[in-house]
């Protein structure tokens, strides 16, 4: 087990390293820089500003010096927002993290009920039905949804806010501002759950078709176990054991923001904020945010595979 | 039945992915073009007639939502993405600009047709051989921490955005302090044409006449004593620790910034002419539309493209005031001159003349634009119309000018000389706009026996390096905000339009700026557009024409194209 950890973690940081200088690489040789955008500067004051920050010097260069402040624990000033990278990830990324675990809590929670009914009642009337409904949401995009929402709910009938986190101008403090801020998420999680629903849900429903048909589950039904029983406490925990691996894949989901949802709610997450910091060219950042979800990744796959190790003992690291 | 039921769900299924397929590729557009509000395809020429320029007031206030009409002393106003960099001269985003607007006063403001007009100084004067300039400041002016603002804040000032380690886009180093290079370049530790004669009284000699200094220098004033506290020179590292804590001396004082949501403002007790009627001031972020904000009354102002349908969903809403705007910019295609080809002016009179400007942009986008002529906005106070040519769509004027440039008629309908055919390369950034630009004047150019290639590129900057490699004939730009006319001609003169070099318009361009006698240049800079308008070293386009809606218990909002939001102090809700 150590030894499949340290060789585990040997290959994550060699992996960390080469993702590093190809990012850091993608970045530097997307056509035009910070500068070039700002159409009030003449060439000269463009020179110069390029000679400020560095960007005149040869890629490999701005890459040995990205990495000799990364270890030294700095990721560098966003040239754009004019604040230190990680000041800026603290004040977005948790906000695009409450949205992200709450709609993949609902997720979970609803794909694992639809899907075990479904198994259980397969080619049935509610199955077809169900199928249908989910694939219909996961298929429409989520700006239309999204906008959809805003209209019926926050527009026309005036239930829920448009859009933010809380109420401008809003003191709230203690329970009125969780409620405040439950209200600002209703609509954006109510999307992101749709979206995600769809695939989660098939795949629950075809491991639970898989578990029912086993020899397992004819003996204890033979036995003269409640159905209830059966499904929830022999079927359902082994139709879960592979869905484990995916609780690791979630881990960058969680933290890497969503684009669409954030613009459309104008929620404050980190999506929209890459987003712009893309077209800005705004290199400190694009690097930081990028290496910060490739961490998370290779952290989540080890997570999944240790997490399988403790759920199913019979696989051997 | 099992079957069938199998059937139906793959059928459904089958539709739905399509379906999702088809309008993945639209989201992006949607999220890009959420910014120019509603730009429509819709090429039907009924849809031109937005040509009211008044301003359109609140028919029925009776339909204002409760949610704006409880709040009674908070304005609210839509804003896409400050970043929290508040201290002028040295944010990187507009957005910024807008936040610190309300923050600092300037010197010197301007009129809406640009002209300067006083601020925080309560005059200035411009030494016989117009290389001094002399500000003489209101006084008992106060930041807003309390402390008195001096001259030697403003010297301050100006001497910090000379120092090697400024890294903002101010120009006030392009006009040329005397001694301000020797500064810069730490030969001397002052700048030597800085005087400040008595607290109130400061004066700058410049290397050259430039009849802008007057709105160049006249910018916001740091404190000394705040932001200057800990400067050294070559190190402005400590100022970046300030710009979330501003001291200003705007009609507006910092209250709380939340990052990705709002911006508020408290009024300044200190502020010079008072302390301002409405005590709260919110920008909210607003990164998609503000349409459902300004709908639900979370928001009491918001701008909006000028199209038709735009109009409509306003006027409807009833409680709105609605103002035309014109900002200070025009639209133009950067001409490749070094190519041979666009080298030779009539081939560019005859492109313009092939391009049918007013079904491009003007009908195509409901009437949101005006065909530009000239290198000036219309509501600017050098703009005429006076012997300029308005290169009306007139495809046979086309042809005839091309013949006579020596492009004839090759066998597949594309226009040869010596054996080359003309093509036309050309460079757009995605957007709506480009696309109907696209459509039409691959029309256009055919008729005239023109190859044209558009190339569309998904980001600005993208754009610009390849229009820097060279690789080009043609691409579509808009200027930025011009504050003076100097401003919009100066890529003929500073070597940015390359390979253009009419002595004469360099000529007119320094004589209008080394007097400050309004008249004087306007007659200079009508010379100088009409010899820019019949040489077309770029083909002029467009002047975008948009609304600024507000709610109609607001009183007293005026935006400034110049200035932007003006007298705000005197903003009131009813």
């Amino acid at each position: 087990m150590s030894t499949y950890l340290v060789k585990r973690l040997t290959y994550m940081i060699i992996i960390l390293f080469a993702a590093s200088l190809l990012i850091f690489c993608l970045y530097a040789f997307t056509p035009g820089d910070f500068i070039s955008g700002n159409l009030k500067l003449s060439p000269e004051r463009k020179e110069e500003l390029r000679q400020i920050y560095g960007l005149n010097k040869p890629v490999l260069e701005r890459y040995a010096i990205w990495m000799k402040n990364a270890f030294h624990g700095n990721f560098g000033y966003s040239l754009a927002q004019q604040k230190p990278v990680l000041q800026l990830f603290n004040e977005y990324i948790w906000n695009s993290f409450l949205l992200a675990i709450v709609s993949t809590f609902f997720t979970w929670l609803i794909s694992v009920i639809i899907g075990v009914i479904a198994a259980y009642k397969q080619y049935s009337l509610f199955d077809s039905l169900i199928m249908v409904i989910i694939f219909a949401a996961m298929s429409i995009p989520s700006f239309f949804i999204g906008l959809l929402l805003i209209k019926g709910f926050a527009v026309d009938l005036k239930w829920l806010p448009p859009g933010g986190m809380t109420t401008t101008g809003s003191n709230a403090t203690g329970l009125a501002y969780v409620k405040e801020v439950i209200q600002h998420m209703a609509l954006p999680v109510m999307v992101m759950t749709l979206l995600s629903l769809g695939s989660l849900t098939r795949y629950f429903r075809s491991n639970m078709i898989d578990v029912i048909k086993q020899d397992y589950i004819r003996t204890a039904r033979a036995k003269g176990l409640k159905e209830r029983k059966v499904l929830f406490t022999h079927a359902l925990r082994n139709a879960l054991l592979p869905a484990i691996t995916l609780v690791g894949f979630e881990l960058p989901g969680l933290f890497g923001g969503s684009l669409i949802i954030e613009k459309i709610f104008n929620w404050p997450g980190i999506g929209q904020l890459y987003m712009s910091s893309f077209s800005s060219r705004d290199y400190p950042l694009l690097m930081g945010f990028t290496m910060f979800i490739a961490i998370l990744t290779v952290i989540g796959t080890l997570l999944s595979d240790l997490l399988y190790k403790l759920a199913d003992p019979r696989v051997k690291l | 039945m099992r079957k069938s039921a199998i059937l139906l769900t793959t059928l459904i299924l089958a539709g739905s992915l399509l379906l999702s397929a088809c309008s993945s590729g639209g989201g992006n557009n949607t999220a890009a073009g959420s910014e120019s509000s509603n730009v429509a395809a819709n090429t039907s020429a009924e849809n031109s007639a937005v040509t009211d320029d008044q301003p359109i007031a609140a028919s029925d206030m009776s339909k204002l939502p409760a949610l704006a009409q409880k709040r009674t002393d908070t304005i609210i106003v839509g804003l896409k993405n400050p970043s929290g960099a508040f201290t002028p001269y040295f944010h990187q985003s507009g957005y910024d600009g807008n936040v610190s607007s309300l923050l600092y006063s300037r010197l010197v403001t301007q009129d809406e047709q640009g002209l300067p007009v006083p601020e925080l100084a309560e005059s200035w004067d411009v030494s016989d051989d117009q290389l001094t300039y002399t500000f003489h400041l209101r006084k008992d002016l106060k930041f807003s921490d309390g402390s008195p603002m001096t001259a030697e804040d403003v010297a301050f000032t100006w001497t910090l955005l000379y120092d090697k380690a400024y890294d903002g886009d101010s120009i006030i180093t392009a006009i040329g302090i005397k001694g301000g290079q020797d500064y810069k370049e730490g030969k001397a530790t002052s700048i030597e044409g800085i005087q400040v004669s008595d607290p109130l009284t400061v004066s700058v000699t410049l290397e050259k006449p430039i009849a802008t200094a007057p709105i160049t220098l006249g910018g916001e004033v740091l404190s000394k004593a705040y932001y200057g506290k800990d400067y050294k020179f070559g190190d402005l590292e400590y100022i970046r620790k300030l710009h979330e804590n501003p001291v200003g001396n705007g009609p507006y004082k910092l209250e709380k910034f939340i990052p990705g949501q709002e911006v508020r403002f408290v009024a300044n007790e200190y502020f010079y002419l008072g302390k301002p009627k409405t005590e709260h001031f919110i920008y909210k972020t607003s990164e998609g539309d503000t349409w459902q904000y300004l709908e639900t009354g979370e928001v009491d102002y918001g701008s909006f493209t000028a199209t038709e349908d735009n109009l409509k969903k306003l006027k409807n809403m009833g409680y709105l005031n609605i103002v035309p705007y014109t900002p200070s910019v025009y639209g133009y295609l950067g001409v490749n001159l070094q190519h041979e080809t666009y080298a030779d002016k009539k081939v560019r009179q005859a492109i313009t003349y092939g391009l049918d400007r007013q079904s491009i942009y003007v009908e195509a986008n409901q009437g949101a634009g005006q065909v530009a002529n000239i290198p000036t906005a219309p509501i600017s106070w050098s703009y005429t119309e006076e012997g300029i040519n308005p290169y009306e769509y007139d495809p046979e004027k086309a042809k005839q000018l091309l013949e006579e440039a020596g492009w004839t008629v090759g066998s597949d309908g594309i226009r040869e000389k010596d054996g080359k055919k003309l093509t036309l390369h050309f460079l757009g950034s995605k957007s709506p706009s480009t696309d109907i630009f696209i459509a039409l004047a691959t029309e256009g150019f055919k008729e005239i026996g023109v190859d044209f290639q558009p190339e569309v590129f998904a980001d600005f900057n993208a754009l610009v390096d390849k229009y820097e490699s060279g690789d080009y004939d043609l691409v579509s730009f808009s200027t930025p905000i011009l504050s003076d006319p100097s401003d919009g001609v100066q890529q003929f003169i500073n070597g940015e339009v390359k390979g253009y070099d009419n002595p004469k318009v360099k000529e007119l361009y320094f004589d209008a700026l080394s007097t400050s006698d309004t008249e004087q240049r306007k007659k200079y800079y009508a010379e100088m557009y009409k010899i820019l308008n019949d040489e077309l070293p770029i083909i002029f386009t467009s002047y975008r024409k948009s609304y600024y809606a507000y709610n109609g218990r607001l009183d007293g909002v005026v935006n400034n194209p110049f200035a932007g939001f003006q007298d705000v102090n005197n903003w009131s809700l009813k």
